[in-house]
């Protein structure tokens, strides 16, 4: 070993590869696909939380402001979008929960599709330069190791 | 010259922490640099023994012979 570095990812792309990214996060995590478009709220006693993805933008023009992925898990609903900005948002609402347990909701659903945005970006940018996966392994905390040789 | 390997561990947070193997001296840092470039921001960076390490072969044998009293 001669240098170690700690990076945090920029999760900057077209919606078709966020979007990918967002549905390995979810379907790893348990949810069930709801659909890819706005769902009104029609239970008004539902809390509603929403976070923003940290470093996030979706490139202008690869989605329609409406269209978001809706997911859901044990009356837990998730819906990925963009806000007016083009960042990437989460926004978890639930019938029971508490404000604060949707956001740690929310903010380990933004952590996983930077996790999967991550993977996939190092994956293809690394082959695209002849290194080669040598070794993969999900770890007991979820995190992903791989090893990669020129 | 040596051929790197990256060691890189993507946490769930999205965090990616990665080490760079097989290459000493100034040159790991240009493979640290090329994994930056792809992810995205340097949060930290450690330099380790190796960094500082002659970048050709140096071999050192020590041996013990015994002990005096």
């Amino acid at each position: 070993m001669s240098a170690v570095i700690v990076l945090t990812p920029i999760v900057v792309s077209s919606w078709p590869v966020i979007s990918a990214a967002v549905m390995g996060a979810v379907t790893g995590m348990g949810f069930a696909v709801q659909g890819s478009t706005l769902h009104e709220e029609k239970q008004s006693s539902r809390e509603k939380v929403e976070t923003e993805i940290a470093n996030s933008e979706i490139v202008a023009d690869s989605m329609t402001p409406t269209e978001k992925i809706v997911v859901q898990k044990a009356g837990v609903t998730i819906e990925v979008g963009q806000d007016d900005r083009g960042r990437c948002t989460v926004c978890v609402s639930g019938q029971g929960q508490s404000k604060k347990q949707l956001k740690q909701i929310g903010e380990e659903v933004s952590g996983r599709i930077i996790q999967q945005f991550a993977y996939h970006k190092l994956v293809t940018e690394l082959k695209h330069r002849n290194y080669n996966v040598v070794d993969e392994e999900v770890l007991a905390d979820q995190s992903v190791r791989l090893r990669v040789r020129l | 010259m040596s051929k790197p390997e990256f060691e890189i561990v993507i946490s769930k947070t999205g965090k990616v922490t990665v080490e760079v193997k097989g290459v000493k001296g100034p040159q790991c840092i240009e493979y640290a640099e090329l994994i930056k470039k792809i992810v995205g921001h340097e949060e930290e960076r450690h330099l380790t023994g190796d960094y500082y390490a002659p970048e050709g072969e140096v071999r050192i044998d020590t041996h013990t012979k015994g002990t005096t009293s």
